[in-house]
């Protein structure tokens, strides 16, 4: 009687494919539920000769059965109407508005392609706070006070007390840099796409309001190799295997040596155009060696350890990449998706 | 700033090498070339580094020596042992701002144009000629990078200069003609208590040498560059006496200018040179670092050599002197205050060596532990599922106007504009603009979200903690082609979808519109927009929850309808959450509300579908309706 069950469940199903093709499910009921010769019938009928172990067992096996098998029946049926077409003014043809589908905002778009990458090399992505103490945005990144970069002029205060504890909005995504270096030990690699703030006139390319992105990396043996390196493969991750690149020197007090890169205009090939201001060469980003006093003010011997720091206003290349002329329009509200 | 070729090859011999190499070993140096149309007599470049040295010609010759590998011509000077004569006192009332005054007096002098060379020198810098007098200050300053100043002695009031504070309201009419009232931090070189000179700014009109003069004083100042920086941005005054000045030269510079500038007056316009004070309290001292060529490989990764370090620390005027053989003790030449570290001495070595060179290496150690918070995921998955619901993600700027009443707005102290004088308390005050641009576009459905931080102040404005960062979800969500009504299901439908998908789908909304999941606030609800705390939703997500979601058995449980009559202002919220916390109860929805024919005025009726485990409906529906009519004001509708 099992292997009956059985042998009964694998022919309704193979029958049941073929109903699914030819929407023939009369026949399919007639087949397995006629009163006289439907085989699932005969079968519940068969049952009356078991004896009561063998009732008591296979009993509610069959009666399943016959349940699975009419609703089978019947969500076939469903199934094969709703391939065809019911009504024969519906014209399937005929083009509709498609589902809404959101999308991100460019920003995101570019945070993730770089979130992806870095991470590929085993960094991990921190925001940080962006209200931040003097402390953690200049002090430990080797800019003391009086120092040009913390002049009133550039920095967005929120409070400033007279016993020096200043309050400010972070002026760059370094201040992530010096907290983690604060916080955790080596070896780190992180990096940080984040929003900052700066005193600026608000201008189509500049805004008081702008975001950045920056990694970090500290670990024992470090060295301007490795920053090259990774940013080598940043910059082939982002323009394309065949950009090339030039180094040179660039001031940063947090970082000595401090390192600037260049990749080569693609739109004249270094002949110079308007997209590169006509310099045949195309800024991207500064980076460098951690600075000794920075990494000492972390609490990390730089006697030990060493590493590299890079970042880049990644507004400008949404912009560019987005055609979107202005900064205002980036993060005022100003842009609309189609 | 505009490099002539020519004044360049005054110190280093360039001929052989082309414009082009000239210009791009400036820009492996650290500065960059402006434009790249070669003009075969300047190269243009952009400053921005902390190199004083590099704000003079003869700093830049004596990095393109270094780099090329050409000697560098040493400057001719003039310098007397003899007594100062003080024929010019100086006194100096605002010590913190006067670190040197160093002068010398000239008497007989002829003034007249400059010769030739200086004068097409200067033009081709970009400063017009004057007279030889004034050209030999400019000259040394572009030469040097050490601005000086030179005066009439016939039209000082009084045989001094002294340094004061500047006084409220006090005046003064520049070289160039200008009035202006100085402020606040600004200091003055006065005669009689007369201001003639905003110090370390601009001279004024009042002792400027011309042809007539025949005696001057030649002074070479040294000054705080805070107090420099600071007063020429509200005096709005940048020129190039500023520009160095703004940095932090060693006071010892005064000196080799003072005595450079005396050679070049005594050889273009004659006359008698005479000592006079040299005000300088505290003497700075050079800067001292010791050296190890481990550091310079390690950080590198390179294999320099001794021999290497001397030859390019020499080339740039470091005085050397060995220790050890490989350790140094490096005295950082005059002109090197950007100098602090052992690492600067090797940058300046890379940098020369030209950073090109240094190859490439991966880093082959093990990746650390990740410290990437959870709410940065959680944040992205929420991000996800939003715009796979349908919504455009924005990021608007937090900035906002300030509202003076309101306590827990941050305000900023020195915002530039009252349209972003404080940050947002919540994301929709700068959302909200996108909703005005979708309308504009013609948008009449409009489906927008920020995830972004509000910030409050919830304490003592001194301490980095009262300041607020909360990270928000913001949602609106309107179809003007809707009712209000229709329109806010689908709103809830979309908040519905968020919660649902980080394991959340107990939560309700209370009569004061907040979105709850127990008694935890998780957010708030409006017609047209929903705000959830990022935060708080982490905590009772449960995340991920991808295993609670997949079923391979189909469960047919029990479903039942109830009808209950509730006053049309109490929120049905509580009474959901009531039932669906019941025991047996899988879920519960609402199927429609209604008023108008067979509803008591002041009533509204709501249908609820209910499923439930228990496998008698009737009895399910008559615990449920019990339950409800003890715990809030319902009848039950037949």
């Amino acid at each position: 009687m099992n292997m009956d069950i059985t042998d009964l469940q694998r022919s309704f199903d193979e029958d049941y494919q073929l109903a699914l093709q030819n929407g023939d499910f009369d026949a399919l009921f007639l087949k397995y539920f006629s009163k006289k010769n439907g085989l699932t019938t005969q079968l519940l009928k068969s049952l009356k000769e078991l004896d009561a172990d063998q009732k008591r067992e296979l009993g509610p096996k069959a009666n399943k059965l016959q349940i699975d098998q009419k609703n089978k029946i019947e969500e076939g049926k469903k199934l094969f109407s709703g391939n065809k077409i019911k009504d024969a003014n519906l014209d399937i043809s005929i083009p509709t508005k498609p589902a809404r589908s959101g999308m991100l905002h460019p920003t995101t778009i570019l945070f993730r392609e770089l979130n992806d990458f870095f991470r590929y090399s085993g960094f991990s992505v921190v925001e940080g706070r962006h209200i931040e103490s003097a402390e953690y945005n200049f002090r430990k990144l080797n800019l003391p006070k009086g120092h040009p970069a913390t002049d009133l002029q550039d920095t967005l205060f929120i409070h400033q007390g007279d016993d020096d504890n200043e309050i400010l909005l972070r002026t760059h995504t370094s201040s992530v840099e010096s907290r983690i270096l604060s916080e955790y030990k080596p070896p780190i690699r992180v990096v940080v796409p984040g929003y900052c703030y700066r005193n600026e006139t608000l201008t189509a390319s500049n805004s008081s309001f702008f975001t950045q992105y920056q990694g970090f990396v500290v670990d024992k043996g470090i060295t301007m190799q490795h920053l090259k390196d990774q940013l080598e493969k940043a910059h082939k991750f982002l323009f394309g295997d065949d950009v090339i690149l030039r180094w040179r020197y660039k001031y940063y007090p947090e970082v000595s040596p401090g390192l600037g890169v260049d990749m080569m205009c693609k739109f004249c090939s270094g002949a110079g155009c308007e997209v590169c201001k006509h310099r045949g060469w195309i800024e991207t980003l500064g980076s460098g060696m951690i600075h000794y006093n920075t990494l000492k003010m972390c609490g990390i011997d730089p006697e030990v350890y060493s590493g590299y720091a890079f970042g880049m206003g990644s507004d400008r290349f949404v912009m560019q990449r987005f055609g979107i002329d202005d900064i205002r329009k980036l993060y005022g509200g100003k842009i609309y998706y189609k | 700033m505009r490099i002539p070729i020519e004044w360049l090859n005054e110190y280093v011999d360039l001929k052989g090498k082309s414009v082009k190499e000239v210009a791009d070993a400036l820009t492996v140096i650290g500065l960059m070339q402006d434009k790249i149309e070669m003009d075969p007599d300047v190269i243009e470049v952009e400053q921005r580094l902390n190199r004083v040295d590099l704000l003079s010609i003869y700093g830049i010759a004596r990095d393109l020596a270094a780099y090329f590998d050409l000697p560098l011509k040493k400057l001719e000077t003039y310098t007397s042992e003899a007594e100062a004569e003080n024929i010019i006192k100086i006194d100096v009332k605002c010590p913190t701002k006067v670190r040197r005054f160093n002068t010398r007096v000239f008497k007989n002098i002829t003034v007249k144009p400059s010769p030739d060379w200086l004068k097409n020198r200067l033009e081709a810098y970009g400063i017009p000629s004057i007279n030889n007098v004034v050209d030999i200050t400019n000259y040394v300053m572009v030469e040097l990078g050490q601005p000086m100043h030179a005066q009439d002695l016939a039209k000082m009031s009084a045989p001094e200069i002294v340094f004061r504070d500047s006084k409220p309201g006090e005046k003064i009419t520049t070289l160039l003609g200008e009035k202006i009232e100085l402020v606040d931090g600004a200091f003055v070189a006065t005669q009689g208590d007369k201001p003639t000179v905003i110090g370390g700014i601009v001279g004024g009109v009042t002792t400027g040498v011309t042809e007539s003069t025949t005696d001057i004083i030649l002074d070479a100042g040294n000054y705080d560059q805070t107090t420099i920086r600071a007063v020429s941005r509200k005096l709005k005054i940048m020129n190039e006496t500023v520009q160095r000045y703004d940095k932090y030269l060693h006071p010892n510079l005064t000196q080799l200018a003072i005595e450079r500038a005396s050679k070049l007056i005594l050889d273009i316009c004659g006359g008698e040179y005479h000592n006079n004070f040299n005000y300088y309290p505290e003497k700075y001292k050079l800067i001292e670092l010791t050296l190890r060529l481990t550091r310079l490989n390690s950080v590198s990764g390179m294999q320099f050599t001794a021999e290497d370090v001397e030859k390019i620390l020499g080339a740039l005027e470091y005085t050397l002197e060995k220790v050890e053989p490989k350790v140094w003790k490096v005295a950082v030449p005059v002109h090197r205050t950007d100098v602090e570290v052992e690492d600067d001495l090797v940058s300046d070595i890379l940098r020369i060596n030209d950073y090109n060179k240094i190859p490439v290496s991966a880093v082959n150690s093990t990746p650390p532990a990740e410290i990437t918070p959870a709410i940065y995921k959680f944040e992205n998955r929420i991000r996800d599922e939003l715009v796979r619901l349908g919504l455009d993600e924005h990021r608007t700027d937090p900035l906002v106007p300030s509202r003076e009443k309101d306590s827990v707005q941050i305000k900023l102290l020195n915002a530039l504009t009252s349209e972003k004088s404080a940050l947002r308390v919540n994301v929709f005050e700068t959302l909200q603009q996108v909703v005005e641009t979708y309308k504009k576009f013609g948008a009449t459905e409009i489906g927008v979200f920020e995830i972004g931080l509000g910030f409050t102040l919830d304490g003592s404005k001194e301490n980095l903690e009262s300041y607020k960062e909360t990270l928000q979800v913001e949602c609106f969500y309107e179809n003007s082609n809707l009712s209000i009504s229709q329109s806010n299901t689908k709103l809830k439908a979309l908040l519905g979808a968020i919660l649902k998908h980080v394991g959340l789908q107990a939560f309700y909304i209370n009569k004061d519109n907040e979105i709850l999941i127990n008694e935890n606030v998780l957010g708030i609800i409006y017609n047209n927009r929903f705000t959830l705390l990022l935060s708080e939703v982490l905590k009772y997500s449960i995340f991920p929850d991808h295993e609670q979601r997949v079923l391979t058995t189909v469960e047919h449980n029990t479903k039942f309808d109830i009808s209950i009559i509730v006053e049309a202002d109490e929120a049905f919220g509580p009474m959901y959450k009531e039932i669906r916390d019941m025991d047996n109860i899988l879920n519960v929805e609402v199927v429609e509300e209604y008023t108008g024919d067979n509803i008591p005025e002041g009533k509204r009726a709501i249908l609820v579908e209910i499923e439930t485990i228990e496998s008698d409906p009737t009895m399910a529906r008559k615990k449920v309706l019990d339950h409800l009519m003890q715990r809030f004001n319902v009848t039950h509708r037949n």
